[in-house]
């Protein structure tokens, strides 16, 4: 069970803060940085918006191609792992020890690792990671 | 063994299907060619082994007192036992009746003809046949279903493969038609279904339909429901309106009207073992849930419910066989007959519990009539669908009455299959679709209401009308000029499965009760998401104990 903290301790936020100052200052020294040391060559094509590599100047109804939807595929298969992990690493870790539930929790986790990697197997002998 | 263990004790069937499923997926793009079309064997083994295999499991390890007692270690409850052996027996027949179907596509025939350089990127043989083990998997799943987000998730499980199936298995327009039809207005049901099911969370704060052991004490949207009608008041509003939406959106998985618009097209854009798929897997699912969803109500259902569900039922019969009689195609003829079938089943999920709770025997039972008649269409359907898919017309699927006409004086056995699986499927005696009548019309006259008697009337009314476009369908078998272009495909398997499927017509028409169908069938129309206990008895309870002892810890760890 968590102890609820008082409202006069703000010890607890001090990661928080940190992590907030950290982001900040690799945003601000990338930026930076990027003007300082990256050679600067301007173009009429580089200063257009950005679109996937996609004209972005004209009728949206054109053709894309479909190795974009494999792609997204490809990285749903993933995200979707990683939303699955994280409730199961914040359970597994408060799992009383003598339950003897560990090991099922563990076995049914890699269970479900082992058919991601089924799918990426299945993705790779596909021929989905073949760029050519 | 843990609480948590037990409920996954309840799925054997599906996980078993589930790594055929993986299997199927991965060998059927081997290196090697053999092992390649070996992956139809192992959907079928996985489909005999899903009910085996947990029903030999939990023979060697018997349920210790208070654990739940697995019906036949398939399920936690007897509806959804008897709903897995009947998904995995017909399951198997669709097998047998479409595990061709992927040999047969030119672009499959090119790779096989290359030989040496086979790209695993144009194949589709392994990806059918894992497809088909998930729906079937989804299927069990809704059968056994406790709660509204396993409800759901079950029957995504049950569609999504439908559609790529669909794509994957016929090259031509027609089953692309079909296939944006079927997925974009199934996209539009789920939605329906979705708000409905979170209507009904916020209307009873909870989302578990009925209570497990593992929820023992909570509140379930059963309990909830039961506390009110006790104490008279009435349903909230946002309860009724979510099961209402839920119904609506259910009714595009088993073809009811209003939800019904896809399916003549659809079925006939799909190849012929296809539709046999599309008749009867989704269709058991959504018959599956809507009983799941309207058990925590109650029967007799309350008045709106009822009223809606009366409506659907006279307008699914009615629409799909008066459409029924206009069609040119058997195929679109048969597809709405598929709609005509759920109208009559939606009488018996009309009378429910109702008649039996009033002391009348096992056949006044609506889910019990269901259930039946969910077996009884399934193998009429697959026996008439299967010996359609034997029959080509210059490489083309046959599907008009031209291309069927005088069948008999060709091949008298497919001929014989299709007219036995056109009787059953008008309900005339002896086969199992007459039997299934009784079934399901029998408790709504029990009820006694003259609503219901009413509904009963125009179910009978439309068996007659269903019988004209059947016998149509029969007398251009037997009494047409043989066409000479149509010609029976070399597939014995696929007659075989039909065969098998005209042969169950009879046989189950004959004998249900000595065969201990309706036994079983009583057993699972008591109370449909009852979760059944071993007693406690006085020696041996304590590894019982001990297991229960973890329950607090484990889920205090938890919270």
């Amino acid at each position: 069970m968590l102890t609820l903290a008082t409202a006069s301790e703000f010890s607890h936020y001090v990661p928080l803060a940190v992590l907030l100052v950290m982001a900040l200052i690799f945003g601000v020294a990338n930026l930076v940085l990027t003007h300082v040391i990256g050679p600067s060559r301007k173009g009429k094509v580089k200063g257009t918006t950005y679109e996937s590599g996609v004209n972005p100047i004209g009728t949206a109804r054109r053709r894309f191609n479909v190795r974009f939807y494999i792609v997204a595929m490809t990285f749903l298969l993933f995200d979707v792992e990683i939303v699955f992990l994280y409730p199961w690493a914040s359970v597994f870790s408060s799992l009383a020890e003598d339950s003897g539930l560990t090991p099922v929790f563990l076995g049914r986790c890699l269970f479900f690792i082992l058919t991601s990697i089924i799918a990426f197997a299945y993705a790779w002998r596909k021929g989905v990671f073949r760029y050519d | 063994m843990t609480l948590m263990g037990e409920k996954l004790a309840t799925i054997g069937p599906e996980m078993v299907l589930s790594v055929g499923a993986l299997l199927c997926l991965f060998l059927g793009l081997a290196r090697s060619a053999r092992v390649r079309h070996a992956t139809p064997l192992i959907a079928g083994v996985s489909l005999v082994l899903c009910i085996v295999g947990p029903m030999a499991w939990s023979a060697a390890r018997p349920a210790a007192p208070g654990e739940i007692a697995l019906v036949l270690g398939l399920a936690a409850t007897p509806m959804a036992a008897f709903l897995k052996i009947t998904i995995a027996s017909i399951g198997l027949l669709l097998l047998l009746v479409s595990y061709r179907t992927p040999d047969q596509l030119p672009q499959n025939i090119e790779i096989e003809r290359s030989g040496a350089a086979f790209d695993p990127g144009q194949t589709t043989r392994g990806e059918f046949f894992a497809f088909f083990l998930m729906s079937l998997a989804g299927a069990m799943l809704c059968a056994g279903a406790d709660g509204l987000v396993w409800l759901f998730l079950a029957l995504e499980l049950t569609s999504l493969p439908t559609y790529i199936m669909l794509v994957t298995t016929r090259q031509s327009t027609l089953a692309r038609e079909a296939t944006v039809k079927y997925f974009f207005l199934g996209a539009l049901a789920v939605a329906m279904f979705l708000y409905g099911f979170t209507l009904i969370y916020g209307a009873t704060g909870v989302t578990q339909l009925y209570t497990t052991p593992v929820t023992e004490g909570l509140a379930t949207v059963q309990s909830v429901v039961a506390e009110w009608r006790q104490e008279g008041q009435p349903l909230p509003l946002m309860l009724l309106v979510g099961m209402g939406l839920a119904i609506l959106g259910i009714s595009f998985k088993i073809a009811a009207v209003p939800m019904h618009l896809y399916t003549a097209d659809v079925y006939q854009g799909a190849t012929t073992p296809m539709t046999a798929f599309l008749a009867f897997v989704p269709k058991t699912a959504g018959f599956a849930s809507l009983v799941l969803l309207l058990g925590t109500l109650g029967w007799p259902l309350p008045e709106p419910i009822a009223a809606m569900l009366w409506i659907m039922a006279v307008l699914t019969m009615t629409v799909g066989n008066v459409l029924g009689l206009m069609q040119t195609s058997v195929k679109r003829a048969l597809a709405y007959s598929s709609i005509a079938h759920s109208g009559y089943m939606l009488v018996g999920l009309l009378a429910g519990s109702a008649a039996m709770e009033a002391g009348q025997p096992v056949v006044a039972s609506g889910i019990a009539g269901i259930l039946f008649y969910l077996v009884a269409y399934g193998v009429a359907n697959l026996a008439s669908f299967g010996v359609l898919g034997c029959l080509k017309r210059q490489g083309e699927e046959a599907e008009t009455y031209q291309d069927i006409s005088g069948l008999h004086h060709r091949h008298p056995w497919l001929a014989a299959i299709m007219l036995i699986s056109l009787l059953s499927l008008i309900g005339l005696p002896p086969l199992v679709g007459f039997l299934g009548k009784i079934y399901l019309f029998a408790p709504a006259f029990f009820t006694g209401e003259p609503a219901m008697i009413w509904l009963v009337v125009i179910a009978l009314i439309n068996s007659a009308i269903s019988a004209v476009y059947y016998l149509r369908i029969a007398a251009a078998i037997y009494f047409g000029q043989p066409s000479e272009e149509v010609e029976r495909d070399e597939q014995t398997a696929r007659m075989t499965g039909s065969g098998i499927a005209a042969t169950a017509a009879v046989v189950l028409g004959l004998g249900a009760g000595a065969l201990g169908l309706t036994d079983m069938l009583a057993k699972a129309a008591d109370q449909p998401g009852k979760v059944l206990i071993q007693p406690a008895d006085t020696d041996g309870d304590e590894a019982a104990s001990e297991d229960r002892s973890n329950i607090p810890s484990a889920t205090a760890g938890r919270n």
